[in-house]
């Protein structure tokens, strides 16, 4: 799972979810790192137990913070940054550099597809939108091309990985 | 079988604020047995402080002139709700003597001062003139416009330099200047003269000695309708941007064990609060000079923000003894020696402002979460999904310590700001944990230019701190993997 953080001045940070160990009922140890320029810049395992219906989370398992009660929280604040968070996938105006092919970032489902098969299509247009954690997120392209092939259609329910379309 | 001390008959008390101090007043309201009424508005629909309150009445309207400035709506709400008094808060129209009028005209108890009190401490002019009749240093300095040069230098060497040349139409820190000596007055006269006419229309020029390094003092006054005056000691609070405080202290440390002082600048408080017959919770002003010389700024005719460290030092509840004091009740103060205090207090005002810029940062807040030690309270209306407008002010709590001694209370501030998480929106939290580890604040040696000296803000690291997301994230994955 990937995550971005984009504060007001248009900042990002990529963070990645890239290994989850489940050691126990109440105990789960999860490894993010965060990326810039395609070069891990930090990496650090976070543990996260439950206790008395709450979570805490931990670095090293000797000192536990308690996490504050929050679902799916929208912003995380830095000191004097705001991020906004979009979490699987990227959020309009900022490309994701990616080749030809979408995958899908998250699980989700189709809800619209806007375009066809030979389309020509500009780098930052809406592909398709994509239902998921109750918000609709528009897929966009990541380059100038062509519509090569379209794997997906309407009312699809996705995995994460799934490959929705291809450009040239 | 319940013991009451007095039965007293129950009001209906409309509370026309919003927030920290509209829960505090109801809360208030219904220790005494009094329905208490709040207020929402069109742009505040989910406030917390009507969870406080007996009964709820919609205010129309979204920006502050609409709804708690509107002397009209407000009176017409309690009208129709047939209240028999309006409790004003802080800020907004606490200090409105036509207000307070109006709501006399309508056989309505306006909980604050008499008219006449309001008017005379709302105005400058009138609240000094008054402050010198009754004995009361005011800055000494010309009374009216000095002509010349010569006239600028005599009063000058009669109050004793440095001294200010200010433009009476003055104001905002323009048409201001220093001078050091003689030579300097020759020097400048002219040209503060000819900036304030620039400026203001109006070149004419007063003469008032420069008090250096100023602390701003004030002491809590409440009285009875009986003619009753008690004071509540002295706060300190100095320390303060844009000329708002941020963080109030109670004792004084600058007075700190010299009783003599103490009991001088509250009795000199008494003495004017008596001066304009005083009868509700009020707050004397003052700035006091490097060689301990205190001279009278102004009145504040209301509950003030910072009455909680007051009221953590003395034990007394100011909200409730206000409330009884314009119902006419009996105070149940039997003397001036009965108030005491003991211990420290410190209050941190947490805002949702920029730490940096100490600009207003409105938002959402995404979490909320208190790990207090003991020995804090907070006063405040926070919740999860709070919206933060910018329509109103971004104080959004008041964090309080009490401790035996000032250390101890710094201690337990340090820890209090350390375990209270506010998500979404910043807040100067981070601010505040940079004033309390200031040498200069840990060793009560500051002065109101404090934030301008220091320099707080510049201390404060922002650098991306990953573990703390990482934390937040795993929080969330853990949730959604349904540990």
């Amino acid at each position: 799972m990937r995550t971005y953080l984009i504060d007001a001045e248009k900042n990002e940070l990529i963070i990645d979810l890239t290994k989850t160990l489940v050691h126990s009922k109440e105990l789960i140890e999860f490894e993010f790192s965060t990326l810039q320029d395609n070069e891990i810049v930090h990496r650090e395992n976070i543990f996260v137990r439950k206790l008395a219906g709450r979570y805490f989370a931990s670095n090293d398992q000797k000192n536990w913070v308690k996490l504050a009660p929050q679902n799916l929280p929208k912003k995380f604040l830095n000191v004097d940054r705001v991020f906004d968070i979009y979490r699987g996938f990227k959020p309009s105006g900022l490309s994701d550099g990616n080749d030809g092919e979408l995958l899908t970032q998250m699980p989700g489902k189709v809800v619209k597809i806007l375009v066809a098969t030979g389309d020509e299509v500009v780098e930052g247009q809406t592909l398709v939108i994509l239902e998921a954690m109750k918000m609709e997120n528009e897929i966009k392209a990541g380059l100038d091309g062509v519509v090569k092939n379209i794997h997906v259609s309407v009312g699809d329910a996705l995995d994460q990985g799934v490959l929705m379309l291809e450009l040239e | 079988m319940s013991i009451r001390l007095k039965e007293n008959k129950a009001r209906r008390i409309l509370i026309a604020n919003r927030g920290e101090i509209a829960a505090r007043i109801a809360k208030a309201c219904r220790e005494l047995g009094h329905t208490a009424i709040g207020l929402w508005t069109d742009n505040e629909v989910h406030a917390r402080h009507l969870e406080f309150c007996d009964e709820w009445a919609h205010l129309e309207g979204t920006g502050n002139t609409e709804t708690y400035l509107n002397q009209d709506k407000i009176i017409k709400i309690a009208k129709e709700l047939k209240v028999d008094a309006v409790h004003p808060g802080y800020g907004f129209l606490s200090e409105n003597g036509g207000f307070a009028e109006a709501l006399s005209n309508n056989d309505i108890i306006f909980i604050g001062p008499h008219i006449e009190a309001i008017k005379i401490m709302g105005d400058k002019a009138t609240s000094k003139t008054l402050a010198k009749e009754s004995g009361v240093p005011v800055v000494p300095g010309s009374a009216d416009a000095v002509k010349s040069v010569a006239e600028a230098i005599k009063i000058a060497e009669e109050i004793g330099y440095p001294v200010l040349l200010k433009a009476v139409a003055g104001g905002g820190g323009r048409g201001m200047r220093a001078c050091a000596d003689e030579n300097e007055i020759k020097e400048q006269f002219e040209a503060v003269g000819r900036e304030s006419m620039a400026a203001f229309g109006n070149g004419d020029l007063l003469v008032e000695k420069l008090v250096l390094n100023p602390r701003h003092i004030e002491v809590q006054i409440l009285a009875d309708k009986h003619g009753n005056v008690f004071h509540f000691f002295e706060r300190e609070c100095s320390v303060q941007r844009r000329h708002q405080k941020i963080v109030e202290e109670a004792p004084s440390p600058f007075i700190g064990d010299d009783e003599e002082l103490r009991q001088k600048i509250c009795q000199t408080a008494v003495k004017l609060s008596k001066a304009v017959k005083y009868d509700s919770a009020g707050t004397v002003e003052f700035i006091m000079a490097e060689d301990k010389s205190f001279y009278f700024l102004e009145m504040n005719t209301r509950i003030q923000v910072e009455h909680p460290i007051t009221e953590e030092i003395t034990g007394m509840d100011l909200i409730v003894c206000m409330i009884q004091s314009a119902l006419g009740e009996d105070l149940q103060i039997p003397s001036q020696d009965f108030i005491t205090r003991s211990g420290h207090a410190i209050e941190c005002r947490i805002c949702a402002e920029d730490p940096i810029t100490m600009l207003p940062a409105p938002g959402v807040v995404t979490g909320f979460e208190t790990n207090f030690p003991q020995g804090i309270r907070f006063d405040n209306c926070l919740f999860k999904d709070l919206e933060v407008t910018p329509d109103f002010d971004p104080m959004v709590g008041k964090l309080i310590a009490k401790g035996v001694v000032r250390d101890v209370a710094i201690r337990k501030m340090e820890s209090a700001l350390e375990g209270l998480y506010i998500e979404g929106l910043k807040t100067n939290i981070p601010l505040h944990k940079i004033i309390l580890a200031n040498q200069n604040f840990r060793d009560g040696n500051y002065s109101t230019s404090f934030i301008g000296v220091e320099k707080p803000q510049e201390q404060i690291t922002n650098n991306i701190d990953y573990t703390s997301f990482y934390m937040k994230l795993a929080g969330i994955e853990a949730r959604r993997m349904g540990l």
